[in-house]
């Protein structure tokens, strides 16, 4: 391509970016830095972010192409080309929207690609935005250009991004041959599938993000036989301090320190698969149940000590073992428990079994 | 109260032995200084020899744990003898260091 004679008009506008390509190497470090800051800032997480300058063989295509279309290099407006790659379809208007509010739009020169399918045909999809930096966003002296040059956003799915990529790929191996229509046919069946994929993928989205609003109310608002146990919810739960309470009487036996330590596992499987809770109730009534227990526990293992430092899941650890020791099922439910925190099968045994002596002798238990 | 060191192995090899009272606690965490700043996060400590701890005890071994957790270690306390071990229960340690 390098040897190809072009005429002398766009031969012109070939040397013009000899001459420039050093300032669009520049101009493409800046425009991605303030595209990722511009993504960043607003909390949204994109697969990737990047961009590339037109290589020389690609503009000498695309002249060839164009005949006479462009007047000067300025006229083609992806001589630096970027591309925002996104989670979720949902997300391509949201980054769409902080790039209008970030940079200056050329809409003449924008096109939503997407709108361009009509109802019953499938293919490309990416919004393609034609921007330029405002001298409000970056001023570089050394390069005024910088607030003159236009440059292309492209933001697409991940999904369109794979569809786009294998079907440029696929045009490129075939060359100059023409590719047969049911091979065609197959990339717009595909791109169809992926639609339809990317749509699924965001409403899933949608569908898990409305469920745990749903679970943060109504453990807002107290409705806990409501609640199903799982990760989720009782990562909610936890944050009202549902042992605060407890612990601090724990600690108050020797004016202890209390270290906060997680509640999260072994506890959450201790309470699904040893105590069988569905609910967060269900915590809810050990709670009020077992406080009392779970108390006169740990008053009996550390009241004759000089310990004064607890982590705060001895609250939560005492609870469990005092619902624990009331079930018929004490023995190998304890054991269960015990093995969930390490150490040897013989030791956790005889843990077991040494628990359940002490509740006897602080009448937990007949 | 003795601690020995096995420095090239991975992971570090300590064994503790005695008793850890409000007399040598310091001294524990002294000979501990040089695992909270290692290369080798990854330690496991031989407990089978140590006969009490205190809560100054725990505490060195809270900054032990948490020291290696910030290097993306693990620090797994071996061998306990049961009246050690009830200490860790009893305070809720054993849901903070694991003991094997």
């Amino acid at each position: 391509m390098s040897d190809t004679v072009l005429d002398l008009h766009n031969q012109m506008i070939l040397d013009e970016y000899d001459e420039k390509h050093d300032f669009f190497l520049k101009f493409r470090e800046v425009v991605l830095r303030l595209l990722q800051e511009c993504v960043e800032k607003n909390g949204i997480t994109v697969i990737t972010c990047d961009g590339r300058v037109k290589t020389r063989d690609s503009l000498i295509g695309k002249l060839i192409r164009k005949g006479y279309k462009y007047q000067s290099l300025s006229d083609i407006t992806d001589i630096l080309g970027t591309r925002v790659v996104t989670f979720y379809t949902d997300e391509i208007d949201k980054i769409s929207a902080l790039i209008e509010q970030t940079f200056d739009i050329d809409w003449n020169e924008s096109v939503d690609k997407r709108k361009a399918q009509s109802f019953n045909t499938f293919g490309y999809m990416s919004l393609h935005t034609i921007c330029r930096i405002p001298a409000s966003l970056y001023q570089d002296p050394e390069y005024p250009e910088m607030n003159e040059v236009r440059f292309e956003i492209q933001i697409r799915t991940a999904l369109q991004h794979v569809w786009a990529t294998l079907e440029h790929d696929i045009g490129y191996k075939a060359g100059s041959v023409a590719v047969p229509t049911e091979y065609l046919r197959g990339l717009s069946r595909l791109s169809g599938l992926l639609e339809l994929a990317d749509e699924q993928f965001s409403q899933m989205r949608i569908n898990v993000n409305n469920y745990r609003r749903k679970i943060q109310n109504l453990v807002t608002n107290g409705n806990f036989s409501e609640v199903p146990l799982n990760r989720d919810s009782y990562e909610s739960y936890l944050k009202m301090d549902p042992f605060e309470k407890l612990i601090h009487r724990i600690a108050s036996i020797n004016q202890a320190e209390i270290y906060q330590d997680s509640l999260q596992n072994p506890f959450l499987e201790i309470m699904l698969e040893v105590l069988g809770f569905t609910t967060l109730e269900d915590i809810q009534l050990m709670k009020e149940n077992y406080s009392n227990d779970a108390y006169r526990l740990a008053l009996f293992q550390l009241g004759s000590t000089d310990i004064d430092i607890i982590a705060s899941s001895i609250a939560l650890k005492n609870l469990c073992i005092a619902a624990i020791l009331n079930k018929e099922t004490r023995k190998a439910d304890l054991y269960h428990f015990y093995m969930c925190f390490g150490g040897t099968e013989e030791s956790c045994m005889a843990r077991a079994q040494r628990t359940i002596e002490q509740a006897k002798r602080i009448n937990i238990i007949k | 109260m003795e601690v020995t060191i096995i420095s090239g192995s991975k992971p570090t090899k300590v064994k503790v032995e005695g008793r850890i009272d409000t007399t040598n606690a310091a001294q524990f965490q002294e000979k501990l200084d040089p695992l909270m700043k290692g290369e080798n996060p990854d330690i496991e400590m031989d407990c089978a020899e140590l006969e009490y701890t205190s809560s100054q005890g725990l505490r060195t071994f809270l900054m032990l744990q948490k020291s290696v957790m910030a290097r993306g270690g693990k620090l797994v306390l071996t061998n306990m003898r049961p009246q050690v071990r009830e200490v860790f229960d009893i305070t809720g340690f054993s849901n903070i260091i694991t003991i094997r």
